[in-house]
């Protein structure tokens, strides 16, 4: 094979280098303002996440604070079954959005704040069923209010 | 304020804290409960219906987190560490169940009782339990 015979292929890989050449030099302007707006809707994803994870984190701790009051008529612990339910329901809503972000997690973005939220899911499941076991499910257990008794007498 | 654990607490703690995933636990433990008081304690979910003698399950931070259950005698101004477990790792779960609330609850009431106890105390970064008995 002699010199020009080669010519052809040498040509076309010089017209793709060519070609390649010219797209980067365009793209160079535009990656740093497409890499920038990236960056940012990352930035409010985090925040947005953030967010929602610390008014969980709130409810949690509002939930808390009911399994301290001293709750007997029957209306009042209708209204603790309700919430029970709600939070169940919340907690079911929170989860599908969870597992939405799985591709995001997978490719590791916003891990921590993920985690966070992951957490917070977990503790408001955990909350609702302590909740609940406070007011409706401990009392019966035998010997549950005797200890009770039996304490108050130390 | 006096903090005192029963064995299944000391059992549990012992355990955990072989794990390496579970060593920041003793930390947990001494930042949450010594040197401060019971209202600071007075904190968390209370699982019983006693102003007096609250039972209560705390959220402890720490990676993955863990969960604490103890009894306040606030007249005494003593903590009674009933039992802990973490929510993540090869120990981890998410709760115990409600037969195993009210079994902690009433193993608390008799090792008072018959001061089947352990005395918690720090020395270093260290947490040292003393039989009461």
């Amino acid at each position: 094979m002699n010199a020009t015979e080669n010519t052809p292929q040498i040509l076309a890989t010089f017209e793709s280098v060519r070609r390649f050449s010219f797209e980067q030099k365009r793209q160079a302007v535009y990656s740093e303002q497409a890499v920038n707006e990236f960056l940012d809707a990352v930035l409010d994803f985090k925040a947005m996440l953030a967010d929602k994870t610390d008014k969980i984190n709130v409810i949690v701790t509002r939930v808390e604070a009911i399994t301290w009051l001293q709750l007997t008529d029957n209306e009042t612990l209708m209204l603790v079954n309700d919430l029970v339910s709600q939070l169940k329901d919340l907690r079911s809503s929170l989860v599908r959005q969870y597992l939405s972000l799985d591709f995001l997690r997978k490719k590791g973005v916003a891990k921590t704040e993920i985690k966070a939220f992951k957490a917070s899911i977990d503790d408001l499941l955990d909350v609702a069923a302590d909740l609940e076991s406070r007011f409706f499910y401990l009392p019966k257990i035998e010997g549950f209010e005797e200890t009770s008794r039996e304490l108050s007498l130390l | 304020m006096a903090i005192y654990c029963t064995e299944t607490f000391r059992a549990q703690f012992a355990k955990l804290i072989k794990k390496t995933s579970y060593a920041d636990l003793e930390e947990e433990l001494i930042n949450h409960f010594f040197n401060k008081d019971i209202a600071q304690l007075s904190t968390g979910t209370r699982l019983n219906n006693s102003d007096t003698t609250p039972y209560i399950k705390k959220r402890l931070a720490g990676s993955g987190g863990y969960r604490m259950y103890y009894l306040l005698l606030i007249k005494d101004g003593n903590v009674y560490l009933m039992f802990v477990h973490p929510k993540s790792g090869s120990m981890g779960y998410d709760n115990i169940t409600d037969a195993s609330k009210a079994a902690l609850y009433k193993e608390v009431l008799k090792c008072i009782q018959h001061n089947e106890l352990y005395f918690l105390r720090v020395v270093g970064d260290k947490v040292h339990f003393d039989p009461v008995k």
